[in-house]
């Protein structure tokens, strides 16, 4: 701490455009490189999603313009079945890994961390910025695979061998370069959120300005170290999966593979389990969900809790749930493999830890609602995004329960409800919470407003087309997903009508994101400004706000200022205003939290 | 390439449009001197909210009534329809919870939206409203928990419980991309299969051993046949990727894994033609199929399905299952050839030499 101190003062800093911009080693610079590069992403990743719904709403149609812009992936304006597969997997990859985990952690950790603790800057500058930067390679890795002779990776974001565990591509197997890609790629991504979660811990526990104990730390940084640990526990697994997988593709071992036989003939692998490769994969895979939720809980706390002008309500159980998720969060990634030929036994245990974490989650959703409860509720777009998350979790939450019993997954398992189930939980939730994040804190990051009118076209539009794909998906729960057409079984074929409302919404959907892209881009250059005598424009408890507009290297021009409560002291009685900063001193009877 | 530049275009020009409405309304609160008023504002986003929640609920229930008509049949298996009570029970616990929250949610946000001369409660903490919705939640997921292992365990029941005398045996494997549907013969067993490049030749993908004797009554079938009240268990495999034997109707799954056997049986309580007679009242199946000018359900059959992604034909492993009475199932029977009476002798008989199999008897996949 001593030393970051030092470093603000020396003003002969020198900075160039090269540092400033791009090797830019400073917090809020690396938020918004990360908030740039998600949205970036984000536009890809859904492009995509629209492109393949165009293929499930209209399986019997040609549209002429996809011929002239895919070319031979799209030969006679019908996307081909490969091309399909290559979408579906490159949309869930990018938005489960560069968007929800890079884009919604490392802007808001990278932003809230120091800001909300009291620090000048992360604990190591340059491992934030390599975190940048490595997140940036694996992008560009990813990005290319898009290119490929053969195309991009196609078997499934989770990357299942035996089809992605070989480079034998004359018998359908998978895809060539592109897997190979993809796996760098993960390997790249996996160094950079190492590089990022260990930084945002050290941070966290070492930097906190004078006062600030761990009991005064706002909720989203509660969350944030929650996640970082929990990456920092599930990556390394993936990426030793990830490694054995591409020995079997290169050089022909049998970590995964056993008994395969292709075209009549018997391969050279032998006593691989492809189910070991399932085991490792979801070690991470379960706790990534909590990854993606977490950081979009800890938003919603706060900003739920500003704008209802009330204490978040039971704030330590808040923490506890918190901490109660990320323990269940690594007993329970066998869920995704109930019907593998597990041992049933072995599958009961995971029942029980599955179901168990509805407890916390509750606890989390009663207690927002107990937030709101008798508040004086300012409507801010990022409120009504906050709530929507909350809706969307309930929502997507307890459609987990179903899937959590593995009796009932036995149909259910890899349908439509699934698809449904973890869009609404862990898509459209954790995407309310990143809109509720950038609308909350894009003063602090720009120094202008985000056009609120647009705000709310935005909300409305988005949650009323976001239901409108999702609630009727949960009902198409006999449809196996991954289905390039599903017209050859009539079981399946009833659908039809379904998938046409669904595919018209996704279209709507992805319009109404580009509007909220030209926003923050408008915004950012054009926007209304914050003025310097209004530093606090939602009358917020948090130590972000007592920054000025300007961004200093240091963040703050003078000393780093002490604290002396906790940050949700709303409406207490005391004072003037309903607010009372984490900077002010306790009054005389005033009761310390 | 001009369409979509036009498209482009008028999207553009949508967009402009919007951009430029909202910037008037900031600039005219600008210019008449106002600070954004959220007070002004909740009023009427509390009700938009409100209405939004209307709505909600309204799209909710339509999709019920709407969609009832996708739904599956009633379950075609014994556990399909134990699988079904647990869903609706389920369904029901959640579905309290849901309409509960959603219905506090959007009232709080009306009767609390921020006015100028209103003031928050503070109220921070309650140790027994924590441990009410602790409890609670703990007690409804104990018994969800109770009541699905109960379900799960007849659905997967521990070997020493296994009472498969009377059981149907039939063995599927999955490869890219159709289903291989061997059945046993009279003699209920079926021929052994040795993993081994001796055995496996492009005419014998499974690697059966045509010199064992369970082997020789051996065939394989283009479509599924149960019989109605009778217990099957599958013995499922997959000679190249990842697949997993969907029975929808029957409301079971399980993965087919290269190199790990896996099983699942049930009993089939329902025959097409009963499921049919069903499917008469759907406002679906009773609608005429254009291709054929006669109402669907005529043609209904049970459907087998892959659900595990296997490659870019996935979506097309489709082998039909036909549940009927034992008479039609004998009936069926007997017009099946045993594959070993196709073969020609030479291709028996030469290419199997007795020292390769007592090598091969521990990879030896299923002996039954």
């Amino acid at each position: 701490m001593a030393n970051s101190l030092n470093h603000s003062q020396e003003h002969h800093h020198e900075e160039t455009f090269l540092t400033k911009y791009i090797f830019s080693q400073d917090h809020k610079m690396i938020a918004k490189q990360f908030l740039f590069t998600g949205i970036f992403w984000s536009i890809i990743g859904a492009l995509l999603s629209v492109i393949f719904r165009l293929q499930l709403g209209w399986p019997d149609e040609t549209f002429p313009f996809l011929e002239t812009l895919l070319g031979k992936w799209a030969e006679g304006g019908r996307i081909s079945n490969e091309f399909y597969y290559s979408l579906v997997t490159m949309h869930g990859t990018i938005l489960v890994f560069f968007v929800l985990t890079a884009g919604l952690s490392g802007t808001f950790a990278n932003l809230l961390i120091p800001y909300q603790i009291g620090a000048r800057d992360m604990a190591s500058p340059l491992m934030n910025m390599l975190s940048y930067w490595f997140f940036f390679l694996s992008g560009l890795l990813m990005l290319s695979s898009l290119f490929v002779q053969t195309g991009a990776a196609s078997g499934g974001w989770t990357m299942y061998p035996p089809l992605n565990g070989m480079r034998n591509t004359a018998v359908n197997l998978g895809s060539g370069l592109g897997t190979d890609l993809w796996f760098f790629s993960m390997a790249l991504f996996i160094v950079s959120s190492l590089l990022g979660g260990l930084n945002y811990v050290a941070t966290i526990l070492n930097l906190r300005t004078k006062g600030m104990t761990m009991w005064r730390l706002p909720l989203p940084v509660w969350a944030l170290m929650f996640t970082a640990i929990l990456g920092i526990l599930a990556f390394p697994p993936l990426l030793s999966a990830a490694l054995l997988l591409e020995f079997d593709r290169i050089f022909d071992t049998s970590f995964y593979l056993s008994d395969i036989v292709l075209g009549g003939q018997l391969q050279d692998y032998k006593g691989g389990s492809p189910i070991l490769y399932q085991h490792l994969f979801w070690f991470l895979g379960h706790p990534e969900v909590y990854i993606i939720i977490l950081p979009a809980m800890g938003i919603v706390s706060e900003v739920l809790s500003v704008n209802s002008r009330k204490p978040i309500f039971g704030y330590r159980a808040m923490v506890y749930a918190l901490g109660v998720i990320v323990l269940l969060g690594f007993l329970v990634w066998a869920h995704h493999m109930y019907v593998t030929g597990m041992n049933p036994f072995i599958g009961s245990i995971f029942v029980i830890f599955t179901l168990m974490i509805a407890v916390p989650s509750a606890v989390k959703v009663f207690n927002w609602l107990t937030t709101i409860w008798k508040g004086n509720i300012r409507l801010t777009p990022a409120m009504l995004f906050a709530l929507g998350f909350v809706s969307m979790f309930i929502s997507g939450g307890l459609t987990g329960i179903f899937l959590g019993n593995s009796a009932i997954d036995i149909p259910l398992h890899d349908t439509y409800f699934v698809v449904a189930h973890f869009h609404v939980v862990m898509g459209v939730a954790a995407f309310f919470a990143m809109f509720a994040g950038v609308y909350h804190w894009f003063p602090k990051m720009f120094g202008r407003y985000l056009n609120d009118t647009l705000g709310y076209i935005h909300f409305y539009g988005t949650i009323i087309a976001a239901y409108a794909i999702f609630i009727p998906m949960h009902f198409m729960l006999s449809l196996p997903r991954r289905y390039y057409t599903y017209s050859n079984f009539q079981t399946f074929n009833i659908f039809e009508d379904v998938s046409k409302f669904i595919s018209i919404f996704a279209i709507i959907s992805f319009l109404l994101q580009i509007l909220f892209v030209i926003n923050i881009v408008y915004s950012a250059l054009k926007g209304r400004k914050m003025k310097s005598d209004n530093l606090n424009p939602w009358n917020s408890n948090t130590l972000e706000w007592t920054t000025p507009v300007e961004h200093l290297h240091g963040n703050w021009p003078g000393d780093i200022p002490h604290v002396h409560r906790w940050p949700y002291d709303y409406s207490t009685g005391f004072g003037d205003e309903d607010y009372r900063p984490q900077t002010l001193p306790l009054e005389d009877g005033e009761e310390a939290h | 390439m001009f369409n979509i530049l036009l498209t482009l275009f008028v999207i553009s020009l949508f967009y402009a449009v919007i951009v430029i409405f909202a910037k008037i309304i900031e600039k005219l609160r600008e210019h008449k001197g106002e600070e954004l008023n959220y007070y002004k504002l909740n009023k009427t986003h509390s009700i938009l909210f409100l209405i939004f929640g209307v709505l909600f609920f309204a799209f909710f229930g339509a999709s019920f009534k709407y969609l009832e008509y996708a739904a599956l049949p009633e379950s075609a298996s014994n556990f399909g329809s134990q699988i079904d009570t647990l869903f609706y029970v389920t369904a029901l616990i959640t579905g309290v919870v849901f309409i509960l929250t959603h219905i506090a949610m959007f009232a709080f946000v009306y009767l609390y939206r921020g006015r100028k001369n209103r003031k928050a409660t503070f109220f921070a903490h309650s140790g027994n409203l924590e441990i009410l919705w602790t409890s609670v939640p703990a007690l409804a997921m104990a018994v969800l928990v109770v009541m699905g292992l109960n379900t799960w365990f007849q659905i997967f029941p521990n070997k020493k419980n296994l009472n498969e005398a009377d059981t149907m045996i039939i063995e599927v494997t999955g490869k890219q991309f159709n289903w291989i549907v061997r059945y046993p013969g009279p003699d209920g067993k079926l021929g052994r299969r040795v993993i081994s490049k001796q055995f496996i030749t492009p005419d014998n993908e499974l690697g059966v051993d045509w010199n064992d004797p369970a082997s020789k009554d051996d065939f394989f079938a283009s479509e599924i046949h149960l019989i109605k009240g009778k217990k099957v268990r599958f013995n499922l495999g997959a000679l190249d990727v990842l697949h997993s034997f969907y029975l929808p109707h029957f409301r079971l799954k399980m993965d087919c894994v290269p190199g790990v056997p896996t099983s699942i049986g049930f009993t089939p309580v329902k025959t097409n033609d009963e499921t049919r007679e069903e499917l008469k009242s759907n406002k679906y199946w009773s609608s005429i199929d254009p291709e054929t000018g006669e109402p669907r359900f005529t043609k209904f059959t049970f459907e087998l399905a892959c659900a595990e992604l296997c490659g870019k034909s996935h979506y097309g492993m489709l082998t039909n299952v036909i549940v009927e009475d034992e008479t039609s199932f004998n009936k069926w029977l007997a017009s099946q050839k045993p594959h070993y009476s196709t073969l020609t002798s030479q291709k028996v008989d030469k290419e199997i030499k007795t020292d390769s199999l007592t090598t091969s008897m521990d990879s030896v996949l299923s002996k039954n």
